[in-house]
């Protein structure tokens, strides 16, 4: 077996002074824009047991987001929904097998990924380094106010029982997990499973695989621009926004991961801030964090 | 379908082909080549004619190279080594990622959709779209066997049902890694499923009731047992853990058909323990003795 993984591990990343300061003032041009959301039928993907559309919204600059949205035929008036966020490389799924299990579900695709490129493209490899010495222009900047966005979706929605909303994915998807539950209150549960973008410029020296490779490529080449790099992502680490988070969640890692450091999930774990909080961390197992057999996710009784 | 009219159809589709030359661009791509390696971009003509795209890394020193060959993947984007790869593969490896048609960077004038690719002309094996997507997995295998840095005695192919489909279609192939997803018994297991993307597939028949016999014939000339009597190279099937749609024992069939010998890893339902055999295997084969030195740091033992 691989040497065992130390949960003592200290992360480098410090909170900027002004994190607070920087993100209210993103959410505040956000705000303004209208969501101008529309739902579009998809009698393609519909079958008997869930309604299948596509959603479209506005996010910031004006850039049109695409997600699925799926429901299930037979639902309560007010049903529990549930926000899932993508990974890095994958292509947002039709979140069908979560509307089986009674709620409804959200598949963002933020900018950048499919359906959503229109506007904004820097591709893949490129979008963890897109801008990546300011933070007023970092791909992410725009990228976090998207998946944010689903859950304004969510609430504009008669049919969401907005005291059940959760939020889930892995990889990037736990890493938007932790940046979603810390920045809409309105979470009441979330599950992060592999947590990416958390502890980037430790994983970085943690870890030579991609995606995180991209921002040692980038640094290899500018190595000038290293404290500007430091500098922006320290405001988009999910270690900065973790002790924002107030609601319960649970985080899974895997001792053996090779993409996010396992290291980097301890640190994240430490430092988020709700009391019902559970790690969940599983030896003998990668990336997919326990995710194939074993791994937790969101339930709540009396769906 | 018969087996000649199973022959004639790929006859045609490589004959076609052939009409169209390569015309490789090679361009070094500074910000993703390292001490240990270059990279490539690579755009290249296939079937249609159609421009595709490819990333290509060369390893420092004088070679001969075993080389692994990405065909294009079931997503619509295109990764240089896989996710979670250690980079350092690449010190070892030439390596070769193509983008099908439809994938990024090979999106223009046709961008796939995810999901959607799987059904996209389904009706029709003459124009549906894997039709050219095996033409662009072949086309990017010739173009990698083109380099004079590869040892062509050690040529793996890694990836979904095109990897096999690959090497039963060209030369060259010495080894295979396949994990079936997409063309086993399609029409027999699609309707099991509930997950994409076989479920693309009762998507469309739900829409369209009345073409189910014809994407039972298209399927038919993709299905992998077809195939498999022409793969003569060492192949490594990676099939689901048991109890699963794909499993081992639903993967005899295809195992007993093919032509070359043949190895099956049963899914551990750990990407950490499933990714180690397949990376021990492909260095064993390619007699690499130093495999730890290829492998993630939280893989590494020592």
């Amino acid at each position: 077996m691989p040497m065992p993984v130390s949960a003592e591990y200290r992360s480098k990343v410090h909170k900027p002074d002004d994190f607070d300061a920087f993100w209210d003032d993103v959410l505040r041009q956000a705000s303004a824009i209208p969501l101008d959301a529309e739902v579009v039928p998809d009698p393609l993907r519909t079958s008997d047991d869930v309604e299948v559309f596509q959603v479209f919204y506005t996010s910031l600059e004006r850039v049109r987001i695409a997600a699925w949205y799926c429901r299930p035929e037979r639902r309560a008036e007010r049903t529990p929904a549930i926000l899932l966020l993508p990974g890095y490389q994958m292509d947002p799924p039709i979140p069908k097998e979560w509307a089986r299990k009674g709620y409804i579900a959200l598949s963002v695709a933020p900018r950048g990924k499919l359906r959503s490129n229109r506007q904004f493209n820097p591709g893949y490899p490129n979008l963890l380094t897109h801008n990546i010495v300011d933070r007023h222009t970092y791909a992410y900047r725009g990228f976090y106010v998207d998946t944010w966005r689903g859950i304004d979706f969510l609430l504009s929605r008669s049919e969401v029982d907005p005291t059940r909303i959760g939020v889930t994915g892995s990889s990037q998807g736990g890493g938007l997990t932790i940046t979603t539950a810390a920045m809409r209150s309105q979470v009441r549960a979330a599950a992060a499973g592999a947590p990416y973008l958390c502890g980037f410029m430790d994983a970085i020296e943690l870890t030579h695989t991609y995606p995180y490779e991209e921002i040692n490529d980038y640094l290899r080449l500018h190595p000038d621009r290293r404290p500007e790099v430091e500098e922006t992502l320290a405001y988009f680490d999910g270690i900065s926004f973790a002790d924002r988070i107030s609601c319960p969640i649970i985080v899974n890692i895997g001792l053996q991961d090779n993409v996010c450091p396992p290291e980097t999930g301890y640190a994240l774990f430490d430092r988020i801030g709700a009391k019902d909080k559970q790690l969940y961390p599983y030896d003998g197992h990668g990336h997919e964090a326990g995710r194939i057999g074993s791994s937790r996710a969101i339930s709540w009784g009396g769906r | 379908m018969t087996p000649e009219a199973f022959r004639g159809y790929w006859q045609d589709t490589l004959g076609a082909l052939t009409r169209w030359p390569a015309r490789p661009e090679i361009d070094v791509l500074p910000l993703r080549s390292i001490a240990f390696a270059t990279l490539y971009g690579v755009r290249l003509t296939s079937l249609g004619p159609y421009r595709l795209f490819g990333y290509l890394s060369i390893p420092t020193g004088t070679g001969p190279f075993p080389a692994i060959y990405y065909p294009p993947k079931y997503q619509s984007v295109l990764e240089i080594i896989p996710q979670g790869t250690a980079n350092l593969q690449r010190s070892r490896y030439i390596t070769f990622s193509l983008a099908g048609r439809g994938q990024r960077n090979a999106d223009t004038p046709f961008a796939a959709m995810f999901p959607g690719l799987l059904t996209e002309g389904i009706d029709d094996v003459a124009s549906y779209i894997f039709r050219g997507i095996a033409a662009d997995a072949v086309r990017g295998l010739e173009f990698l066997l083109t380099r004079r840095e590869l040892d062509a005695a050690r040529v793996v192919v890694v990836g979904n049902d095109l990897a096999l489909i690959t090497a039963a279609l060209t030369s060259g192939a010495t080894r295979v890694v396949t994990t079936p997803a997409l063309f086993y018994e399609t029409t027999a297991l699609a309707p099991k499923t509930q997950a994409y993307p076989l479920e693309e597939v009762n998507d469309y028949l739900r829409m369209f009731p009345a073409r189910a016999e014809a994407v039972r014939r298209t399927l038919a000339y993709f299905d992998l047992r077809a195939f498999a009597p022409r793969v003569t190279a060492t192949t490594l099937v990676m099939a689901g853990a048991r109890g699963t749609l794909l499993d081992g024992p639903a993967l005899r069939p295809l195992l007993t058909a093919l032509g070359g010998q043949a190895t099956v890893h049963d899914s551990e339902q750990s990407s950490y323990r499933d990714g180690l055999y397949a990376e021990r295997w492909m260095a064993a084969q390619c007699g690499i003795s130093d495999v730890e030195a290829t492998l993630p740091e939280h893989w590494r033992t020592g």
